[in-house]
């Protein structure tokens, strides 16, 4: 069947059976390879995405339901500037492997959307991501800084 | 997976042609179909019906007089938007904050989250014998890893856990949920909706073929405002449970006046425990007195051979879930 | 402190792992596993596979891929899928589909009709050990069993007789699988009688020789890339997709592209066993050891392969003992196989004698810090070579002070409805190095590469090898390169043993101090700018010896001023004759605080610290990365993870929401802490490894907090509730 996606802004046309994800539509369709297939069963959140600003699973998303725009790792950056939440990643070290990062990066976001900022809210709020590597430490630090200073961003616009 | 189509109604009339299985957040059914475990020929994406909203109930199909009292839940709002809602009652907000990941949270509904399937692992591996996938094949479960299964409920056919924690609040506080089909509406108080395994464990609720959920209704939601969900569990979340408890609890003057209380992670439905609201009535608000009244929730419990340890837990995690209402606390 | 050089690819979804990378025309293999454990094949129907669409090629042990014997460098003599009729577990890949699209290859794996003549299988532990034989413990010349005995003693029996205290227990960890996030992958494209791999793996150049043997192409047209490595753990030396794509690529003729899904994963490829121990110590009053014993249990597969070395990974050399003995023993079972994972030996072993210690403090009544200061060793008992560098009375005293191991009480303490204890363990993992080849080309624009072939799966390797290049070059950092994940760079730089830094490091230092003899030579020479001078090389520049009103040059001024675009030299170093001087390992002393509740008995870690002696901290940040990351799987072990086997042999937690590791919510702050005191006894570096110590003892010691919290002893892990339930 013909769909359309936003994908980071950019409308895609595809043709596509119905039963093909979003995250199989995204990777094998679109390029757009920054969610990674670590489970395929929505237990791992490798795959995490926003799907009209929420964080979804693309692996249990037919991309034939999308209806809103698709918001994936590559959409948070410029070539010429990094996300505040992609340089708080990197300044505190919260990745080793890296694999699962543009998931944990995508709710990372979404928690500092909603202002989360103590340490338990965002272990919570976390925990749909799974990190093998467990730099499950770094990543909660990064989350309250990546969210102080995506305050500070919005402030000084 | 196999080949199906999928359509999007965007009437309540369309959708219930009895033809079609519903998509709503697909947490549940996009998994079972890649798994080949569900294979239906036709899909409906119903994201597109009027089927939201979060308030005072307005009488909807209501007939039981409830009209006016209640607060209704449309059946696909997100569970992450009902959690955070703050109309609806502490035990089903804790339930639903305590299910899954945000993610998953913000993509199931409420409808598919009540109608969600078992995650007894054979249920989910069609090379396996299992009842409930395809009656008459056995029950793997019996012989094998049954660590979590459930005690309560079970048959010789079948001793899957219901999975849903949102279903074990709900049935606490005498949820309803409201149906549709080609017949017309109908009404259901939560608890008859479920079906225990019997030896028809591929039959798991009242609902009739092409019928759609509408609503969930909260009776007396204010009854409910000193409530709890105490979920117990391997890791400290993302994880279903392996014993829960909802209750409400009315305390005057030390002595309990009256009590809800369900159970989660230990029966093949959510399981409501009216012996023991019945023992605790009357009873002082005391850690003795619970532990007495817990004895009766496990009565009838038929262990397997590794899920023993949910006979105590229950009891444990009831006193655990009464002390907190009753010390006012949520620790 | 130096940030990871792929930082910025990883953080905007740049960094191109295997399955990453797009190639135009690729078909999508699936695999098809065993249903049941053991027996032989007796047909497989895929009539309907290869009728499904999109399909196009199905192959089986009735119509094979062509694979040739391979004699794995990392793994000896490989079993190759597909190729015999045998089925020797469940789970095990018995098909491979190769379709146009991933969903079509899948949904047609599904139609495959497979009977079997099956056998009766052994699956259970237990009921094995009946038929336990004597086993060699994996990456040792060792043999099974090792006895040293004091003069005059006649057996450890005797000498535990003697001991004023004994405890003598059995301990059980669960089998675990590595579980990395990214799967197994692999995208194979064969062009022009080339093959190059794009796949997941610890050491490039090695895979590229096995799939080199497998497609019998030699070994200079294959072609292996991991710039990035989605995490490893000792499951990715060899890639059961990198061989079948390989394969299926030049049998169809085009690029192929295969992955096992997360459930595949768990089965075909390879697991830690699960372990069977049992430990008796004897002591004097005074906390003195006098005897240890050690025998363990491994599960194999019915050819033995990999035997978790338990006994040998931690009695062997813990603890200074008058009496030793250990053995090794393997129970042949129908399950999938094992291999190394993070600290093989050292992991589970620590488990087992970690808790008899802390049960041998108590039946002692000694602090269960002191008594293993107590029996600090200076080298392995029986052995003259001591430790080269050893500081792990100052990593107890550092941590027991940070900690505040002076309130712990016997019997723990209360906070609300929580039970609350404290817990500690040694940690050890042996400092080795591997043979190491590391190239380093300067450039004339000023910017030097050092490269080797490797991987570096989240351990930080990239970043050693730019300070350590920047170090030896004498040079800013941000004027290195550091390049990994290639097989056609020099050969070094293994992810495995905790040895890639100070094998890769040692011969960074070597190949920049060779093309700086290079350069100097260059710049004096007859084509040089500084000819007929005394050229001497500091600050990453060459200078006039005898002139010093000359500005110096640097490296890159040299190169363009003789016309060369670079100049370059590899180094290489292996370990040496300082193996017969000394014995030597990493140290550390963990700390752990657990919150137990009183009636539904969660265990909680609220606490966790590390002290670590690991000779000298390259890159403080991503050693800290790599030890907490270690002792949250140590947290994993205790609490989490665990595989279960059906009677059948299948494999009954086998996806990652029944197969647990630790969420986010899980796990605390995690403190690490170094003592820095460099082993230049073991390289020039000064380092040694530190990507497995991180787990060692800490399942231990979480068990150990969990008994001083409820007064509960767990010997099997993981620790559930129900081992906490006293009416349970």
């Amino acid at each position: 069947m013909n769909i359309a996606l936003e994908i980071n802004g950019t409308t895609e046309h595809l043709d596509v059976a119905p039963g093909v994800t979003l995250l199989d539509a995204l990777r094998e369709r679109l390029g757009v390879t920054g969610p990674k297939k670590g489970c395929d069963r929505g237990q791992c959140g490798a795959c995490t995405v926003h799907i009209g600003g929420r964080t979804a699973l693309s692996c249990l998303t037919l991309a034939a339901t999308v209806t809103q725009p698709v918001t994936t790792v590559e959409g948070l950056s410029t070539p010429e500037r990094l996300h505040p939440m992609q340089r708080a990643f990197a300044e505190h070290d919260a990745l080793q492997c890296g694999f699962c990062t543009p998931g944990q990066i995508m709710s990372a976001v979404a928690a500092a959307d909603r202002g989360l900022a103590e340490p338990d809210e965002i272990r919570e709020f976390m925990s749909g991501n799974l990190c093998r590597c467990s730099a499950y430490p770094t990543i909660v630090a990064a989350v309250r800084d990546g969210a102080s200073e995506e305050g500070r961003a919005d402030a000084t616009v | 997976m196999r080949q199906f189509d999928i359509t999007a109604p965007t009437t309540i009339d369309d959708a219930v042609d009895g033809r079609h299985t519903f998509l709503a957040g697909g947490t549940t059914l996009v998994d079972l179909m890649k798994l080949d475990v569900l294979t239906p020929p036709r899909v409906a994406d119903i994201n597109a019906l009027p089927l939201r909203g979060i308030g005072a109930d307005e009488g909807g199909h209501s007939d039981n007089g409830n009209a006016g009292h209640g607060l209704r839940i449309g059946a696909l709002e997100r569970m992450s938007d009902v959690a955070e809602h703050p109309d609806v009652p502490p035990a089903v907000r804790r339930a639903l904050t305590l299910s899954a990941s945000q993610q998953l949270r913000n993509m199931a509904t409420i409808g598919g989250n009540l109608l969600q399937r078992t995650r007894c692992g054979y249920f989910r591996d069609t090379t396996m014998p299992c009842n409930k996938r395809t009656p008459g094949s056995g029950c793997s479960a019996l012989g094998g890893n049954n660590r979590g299964h459930a005690v309560l409920g079970t048959s010789d056919h079948c001793v899957a856990t219901h999975a849903s924690d949102l279903a074990v609040a709900l049935v606490a506080l005498d949820a309803e949920v409201r149906l549709v089909g080609s017949d017309g509406a109908r009404t259901t108080p939560l608890a008859d909706f479920y079906r225990t395994p019997g030896d028809t464990p591929e039959i798991e609720t009242g609902l009739r073929d092409g019928e759609l959920t509408t609503d969930v209704v909260v009776p007396h939601p204010e009854r409910a405002a000193h409530s709890t969900y105490v979920k117990v569990r391997d890791r400290q979340s993302y994880e279903f449970a392996l014993c829960s408890v909802a209750a409400s609890l009315d305390v005057r003057d030390g002595v309990v006046v009256d009590a809800r209380i369900a159970a989660g992670g230990v029966g093949t439905i959510p399981w409501r425990l009216p012996g023991v609201e019945a023992a605790l009535r009357g009873e002082p608000a005391t850690e003795s007195a619970f532990a007495a009244a817990a004895e009766v929730a496990t009565h009838g419990a038929t262990p397997l051979t590794h899920n023993g340890f949910k006979v105590p837990l229950l009891r444990r995690t009831l006193v655990r879930a009464l002390l907190e209402l009753a010390e006012g606390s949520t620790r | 402190m130096t940030a990871r050089p792929d930082a910025p690819l990883k953080v905007t979804g740049r960094a191109t792992y295997a399955l990453d990378n797009v190639v135009e025309g690729a078909a999508h293999g699936y695999l098809v596993l065993s249903t049941v454990a053991r027996g032989e094949l007796a047909s497989m129907d895929v009539e309907a596979v290869r009728a499904a669409p999109g399909v196009l090629a199905v192959y089986t042990p009735f119509e094979p891929l062509p694979l040739h014997p391979v004699n794995s460098a990392l793994l000896g003599r490989m079993w190759l899928p597909l190729q015999d009729k045998d089925v020797r577990y469940h789970g095990q890949p018995i098909g491979f589909v190769v379709a146009e699209t991933f969903e079509q290859a899948r949904d047609a794996a599904a139609l495959a009709d497979v009977a079997y003549h099956e056998r009766p299988a052994a699956t259970s532990f237990s009921d094995g050990l009946t038929s336990a034989v004597d086993a060699q413990p994996a990456a040792s010349e060792a043999p099974p069993s090792l006895t040293v005995l004091a003069d005059g003693v006649a057996s450890i029996e005797d000498a535990l007789e003697a001991s004023d205290v004994t405890i003598d227990a059995t301990y059980e960890t669960a089998a675990q699988n590595h579980a990395a996030m990214e799967p197994h992958s692999a995208l194979a494209v064969w062009s022009g009688g080339e093959l190059t791999v794009y796949a997941g793996n610890q050491a490039p150049h090695l895979v590229a020789s096995d799939l080199a043997s497998a497609v019998d192409v030699p070994v200079d047209a294959v072609h292996v890339e991991n710039p990035v490595v989605g995490g490893a753990f000792g499951g990715k030396a060899t890639s059961m997709p990198a061989l079948l794509a390989s394969a299926a690529a030049v049998a169809l003729d085009r690029p192929v592209k295969a992955a096992l899904t997360r459930e595949q994963v768990f089965t075909a490829t390879a697991n830690r066993p699960a372990t069977r121990q049992r430990i008796a110590l004897g002591a004097r009053r005074d906390g003195g050891l006098v005897a240890v014993r050690h025998d363990s249990w491994s599960t194999t597969t019915r050819e033995i392969g990999f035997v978790e070395p338990t006994s040998h990974g931690t009695s062997r050399e813990w603890y200074t003992t008058e009496n030793l003995a250990i053995s090794q023993k393997a129970v042949p079972l129908d399950v999938p196989p094992a291999t190394f994972m993070r600290a093989p030996g050292e992991a589970p072993g620590s488990f087992a004698l970690e808790s008899a210690v802390d049960e041998l403090a108590e039946a002692i009544g000694m602090d269960p810090v002191a008594l293993r200061l107590r029996n600090n060793s200076t080298a392995p008992p029986g052995e003259d070579l001591q430790w080269s560098s050893k500081h792990l009375d100052e990593c107890f005293e550092i941590g027991a002070a940070r900690f505040g191991w002076a309130d712990r009480t016997p019997g723990g303490r209360r906070d609300g409805d929580w039970l609350v204890g404290m817990g500690t363990a040694t940690a050890m993992f042996p400092g080795l190095r591997f043979p190491a080849t590391v190239g380093v080309t300067l450039h004339d624009d000023g910017t030097a590469d050092v490269a080797t072939a490797g991987a570096d799966p989240g351990t930080g390797l990239l970043g050693v090898l730019r300070i350590v290049g920047a170090e030896s070059l004498d040079v800013p950092q941000d004027r290195v390169v550091p390049r990994l994940g290639d097989s056609r760079l020099p050969p070094g730089g293994l992810s495995g043993g905790s040895t890639a830094t100070a094998s890769a490091g040692s011969a960074t230092m070597v190949a920049a101090s060779t093309v700086i003899e290079q350069l100097v030579a260059l710049a004096s020479s007859e084509e040089g700018p500084l000819r007929g001078h005394d050229v001497g090389y500091a600050h990453g520049t060459v200078y006039a010896l005898d002139a010093p009103e000359r500005d110096p040059m640097t490296f890159g001024d040299v190169l363009r001023a003789t016309g060369r675009s670079t100049l370059s030299a590899t180094g290489t170093t292996a370990p040496g004759e300082e193996t017969t001087k000394h014995s030597f390992g990493s140290w550390g002393a963990q700390f752990c605080e657990v919150r137990v509740h009183r009636l539904t008995r969660e265990v909680r870690v609220s606490r966790l610290l590390g002290v670590f002696d690991a000779g000298r901290i390259i890159n403080p940040r991503t050693a800290r990365g790599q030890l907490a990351g270690g002792m949250i799987w140590g947290v994993s072990a205790a609490l989490h993870e665990g595989i279960e086997f059906d009677d059948d042999g299948r494999m009954s937690r086998r996806d990652l929401a029944d197969y647990l590791l630790p969420v986010n919510a899980d796990i605390p702050d995690v403190d690490v802490q170094f003592v820095e005191h460099p082993d230049t006894l073991l390289s020039d570096l000064g380092a040694r490894g530190l990507g497995e110590i991180g787990i060692v003892g800490v399942a231990a010691a979480v068990a150990n907090a969990v008994h001083n919290a409820t007064g509960i002893r767990v010997r099997r892990l993981p620790i559930r509730i129900e081992d906490l339930l006293e009416d349970g």
